[in-house]
């Protein structure tokens, strides 16, 4: 690659500020906060416009460089790091508020907009409505997020937060722009149907089809008032069945569950976290009546917290980067698997028995999708960062969750390079062929993030 | 999390052990309510790499051995107005009250692998200068001639000490220090006063700093003083969590001149005679807000001024957005650091106030740089000199 004239080229496209291939500013985007090793980056660039997207596309094409694009980088799994080189397009200067259309209830954003940026924008302007964003840090991007089957406070709710996305603008790897969902024929980017739905194309393929550069996500009604209802469950096998029953109940907007082994009192237990809301105080009352029922004929108890601790849960998004340990070293990465509700026990299982294993406390937890359809289980390793073999003993622990995960049924979700290499030898060797056609014909040179979901 | 506190607070020793610790998970580059970007540095520049976690993991690349020293890894460390925003807005306790300090201390190690940029080194040339002693270049004044004009004695309770922007850029403001402390019959003094270091230290350039301190401290203790009053912000926050890390003594106490004059305020010694029939927008100086946490004092004066209305900027006290002089970017990077007081500006407008006021020279020349670089038409005055404009009284103040 002759790559003063990329530079120039790309340079050409952005303006000197938002390119450089300048090893200080790769360093960065070399690694991410997971468990990763790191893998070197030629350039970073930070376009503006989708017309620059386009013009960045094409060139990579026609030099055949891998482009990575990039939201807040921090899914974990090394989905942003390149694994053959090439361009990471940081997306987050792409960061307009294009439309909140309060009565049709969606958000039209550019990919860079962050979970935080549409979070005080709905607060500030519109607080009776919120946005699906996930417990991760502020500064990821909604867009990076939802393409990925990200979840949230609302997805016990509505759904993963892939199925909460209208409409999608991608610039495909030819350098045209495609719109996808309503927005394909009307102005209105309020629904994926009634046509035949592509979007599904571009959730959890890692970057691989195109870059998005708008979307429309769903927006919710924000209720009143919001409470939790904590539960203490010590035998894990009630559990598919008391979750099943406060979603037949519709009493929950979130539920998350909890394991960990530390502080000592809370090894052996269950942590049942169910969020209610409503519009009066009675509302609530009578909810969280129903929920201490539902505990007590689980075998289960309800449990008081101090408002400390509600307030900590309460907070949106939860500052759930604590469970970086920063005491041991600041790292952490956790494989997420969805699951049906049946698995959850023997995920707990699995997960205390694999990070017993690896010396690791073992913190696994659960956040339920869709009424009771799915749950996206986590089980997290934490590592010191300045420790190498840390770090690839959690590399270990992961990949062997990856591997159990799959054995007993579940999927595993943002999977790495090796995870993703595992879903594919479970895989529909049709389903592989079509996914391997498909990534041939809208990508034929093999420029998009390439390594995730290579079909070998 | 929570715990046991494993960072002692001795940087010295223990930031190269734990600044691998940043998640990299941005809260620091936000307002309080993640409504807008607060680190200016990342929302210049908007790579990664200028955001506080892009920093502190560059720094642990050159500490791991993955980075070598080199021209542009410390221009990222320069690239930094020292803020404070990060450590405002970081969630990992006990580690964000160092964010700062560690980007101080990689500037030293970036000093002494000979990395220092040229703009900035001028700092420390003017002041270990002779004639100097101060980061304008300016010939130092031993202040002997205000001693004499405001017949000041050898001895006295307090030293007022002006600080180089004060002394040497903006003399209305030390002017307007020296006529209060005289109408309000503080026992006080000046001192043949050399730079505090605030700039050096921000800048890494930490060479001469315990010698500027010893002398420093000599002067105030050949007066008796045993109070020291400046209206430099920066200053404030250099003797008081700097200097002591260099002279633990505590015979000597550090006040702002708003300190003092809220005192007044409270105990009725402080009577305002005239109005002051202006709407007013009050910028938060970092060395003074979100560096010593003062954000009511200020405010309680301007609040109790006859006749001034203060209206908030939208951003304000710990979420407030910098005026770009500070951590050596006003020499190092002039543009941007107008730039950086631009968009204050801007944000003073929403306010539809016409004068803002802080409580700090080197926020003033700065916010004041701006204003005239982009026309906005303001009028900036520090505390002290719109008190200075007033009739008042006081009775009684020792
Ligand atoms: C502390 C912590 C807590 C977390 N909690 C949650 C949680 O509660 N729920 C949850 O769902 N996740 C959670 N996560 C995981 C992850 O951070 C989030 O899912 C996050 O939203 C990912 O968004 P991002 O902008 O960082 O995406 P990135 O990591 O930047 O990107 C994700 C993937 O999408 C691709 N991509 C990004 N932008 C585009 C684009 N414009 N076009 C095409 N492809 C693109 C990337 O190439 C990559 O493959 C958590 C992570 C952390 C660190
Ligand atoms: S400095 Fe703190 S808030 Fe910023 S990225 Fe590091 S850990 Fe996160
Ligand atoms: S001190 Fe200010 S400019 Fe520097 S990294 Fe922190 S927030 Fe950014």
């Amino acid at each position: 690659m002759e790559v003063n004239k990329i530079l120039n080229k790309l340079i050409e496209i952005v303006g000197s500020e938002f390119v450089s291939n300048n090893p200080a500013d790769l360093y960065i985007y070399s690694q991410d906060p997971g468990a990763s090793e790191p893998r070197p980056v030629d350039f970073v660039i930070l376009p503006k416009k989708v017309e620059e997207v386009q013009k960045i596309v094409r060139l990579a094409n026609q030099e055949k460089i891998p482009i990575i694009p990039m939201g807040g980088g921090l899914t974990l799994s090394g989905l942003v790091i390149p694994n053959r080189r090439g361009i990471v397009m940081d997306m987050k200067r792409m960061n307009k508020i294009i439309e909140i259309s309060p009565l049709n209830r969606y958000a039209l954003i550019e990919a860079g907009v962050t979970s935080g940026q549409l979070l005080a924008h709905l607060n500030n302007n519109h607080p009776d409505l919120q946005p699906p964003i996930p417990d991760a840090p502020p500064s990821i991007t909604i867009a990076g997020n939802a393409l990925i089957h990200g979840s949230g406070y609302l997805s016990q709710k509505y759904g993963d937060h892939g199925s909460m996305i209208n409409g999608l603008e991608v610039v495909l790897p030819d350098g045209e722009i495609y719109k996808f969902g309503s927005c394909a024929l009307s102005d209105y980017w309020f629904t994926r149907g009634p046509i035949p739905d592509f979007i599904g194309l571009f959730i959890s393929s890692f970057g691989t089809m195109g870059i998005v550069t708008k979307l429309s996500i769903k927006l919710f009604p924000k209720p009143n008032m919001r409470d939790i209802v904590f539960g203490l469950c010590k035998d894990p096998s009630v559990l598919p069945e008391l979750i099943s029953n406060i979603t037949y109940a519709d009493v929950a907007e979130d539920i998350l569950l909890g394991i960990q082994d530390k502080p000592d009192w809370m090894k052996g237990y269950t942590f049942i976290i169910v969020y209610i809301t409503g519009e009066t105080e009675e509302e609530l009352i009578n909810k969280t009546k129903i929920l201490k029922k539902m505990y007590r004929k689980a075998k289960s108890r309800y449990m008081k917290v101090p408002k400390r601790i509600e307030e900590v849960f309460l907070e949106k998004p939860q500052f759930a980067a604590k469970a970086a340990d920063f005491r041991k070293g600041g790292g952490f990465e956790y494989v997420g698997a969805f699951i049906p509700l049946q698995l959850i026990p023997k995920m707990i299982q699995i997960g205390t028995d694999i990070s017993l294993k690896h010396g690791i406390i073992p913190t696994l937890g659960a956040r339920l999708i869709g009424q009771g359809h799915s749950a996206m289980f986590f089980i997290s390793y934490s590592f010191n960062r300045a420790d190498p073999k840390d770090m690839k003993n959690a590399r270990d622990a992961l990949h062997e969750t990856n591997k159990a995960a799959l054995e007993i049924g579940g999927i595993p979700w943002k999977a790495e390079i090796a995870g993703q290499q595992l879903i594919m030898e479970k895989m529909d060797p049709n389903y592989k062929k079509l996914l391997k056609g498909i990534k041939n014909l809208i990508d034929p040179n093999g420029i998009m993030n390439p390594g995730n979901w290579e079909v070998k | 999390m929570g715990g046991e506190i494993i960072i002692s607070a001795n940087l010295e020793k223990d930031w190269k052990d734990i600044v691998h610790r940043c998640f990299r998970c941005g809260y620091c580059k936000f307002t309080h309510d993640y409504s807008d970007f607060n680190c200016p540095s990342y929302k210049k520049y908007r790579f990664e790499t200028y955001s506080t976690g892009g920093r502190l993991w560059l720094i642990y690349g050159l500490i791991s051995g993955e980075l070598d020293w080199n021209k542009d890894v410390a221009n990222v460390l320069y690239a930094c107005s020292t803020c404070g925003n990060c450590s405002e807005n970081c969630r990992f306790d006990k580690f964000n009250d160092l964010l700062v300090d560690i980007i101080e201390a990689a500037r030293e190690e970036a000093v002494k692998n000979g990395y220092c940029p040229e703009n900035q080194k001028a700092l420390v040339e003017r002041i270990k200068n002779t004639e100097m002693y101060n980061p304008y270049g300016e010939k130092n004044s031993n202040n002997e001639a205000l001693k004499e004009e405001y017949d000041l004695p050898d001895e006295a309770e307090w030293v007022y000490y002006i600080g180089c922007t004060s002394n040497y850029r903006q003399k209305e403001l030390r002017d307007a220090t020296l006529r209060f402390l005289k109408k309000a019959n503080i026992n006080f003094t000046l001192i043949d006063e050399h730079c505090c270091c605030s700039p050096i230290i921000r800048t890494g350039q930490t060479e001469c700093v315990k010698d500027f301190i010893n002398y420093n401290m000599m002067k105030i203790r050949e007066t008796g003083a045993s109070k020291v009053i400046t209206s430099c912000a920066g200053c404030y926050r250099t003797m008081k969590s700097d200097w002591i890390k260099h002279d633990d003594s505590t015979d000597i106490e550090i006040f702002h001149t708003v300190e003092l004059i809220n005192d007044l305020l409270n105990e009725g010694k402080l009577n305002f005679k005239t109005e002051f029939n202006q709407k007013i927008t009050y910028h938060d100086p970092c060395h003074l807000g979100r560096h010593m946490k003062m954000y009511e004092i200020p405010r309680d004066i301007l609040n109790r001024i006859p006749g001034v209305e203060l209206i908030e900027m939208e951003r304000n006290r710990g979420n407030a957005w910098c005026c770009g002089a500070g951590g050596g970017v006003k020499i190092g990077y002039p543009e941007w650091s107008v730039e950086i007081a631009k968009e204050r500006l801007e944000e003073a407008k929403k306010t539809d106030t016409a004068l803002i006021s802080s409580a700090c020279p080197f926020c003033r020349t700065n916010l004041n740089d701006a204003n005239q670089e982009f026309e906005m038409g303001f009028e900036i005055l520090d505390i002290i000199e719109i008190i200075d404009n007033l009739d008042y009284e006081i009775t009684n103040s020792n």
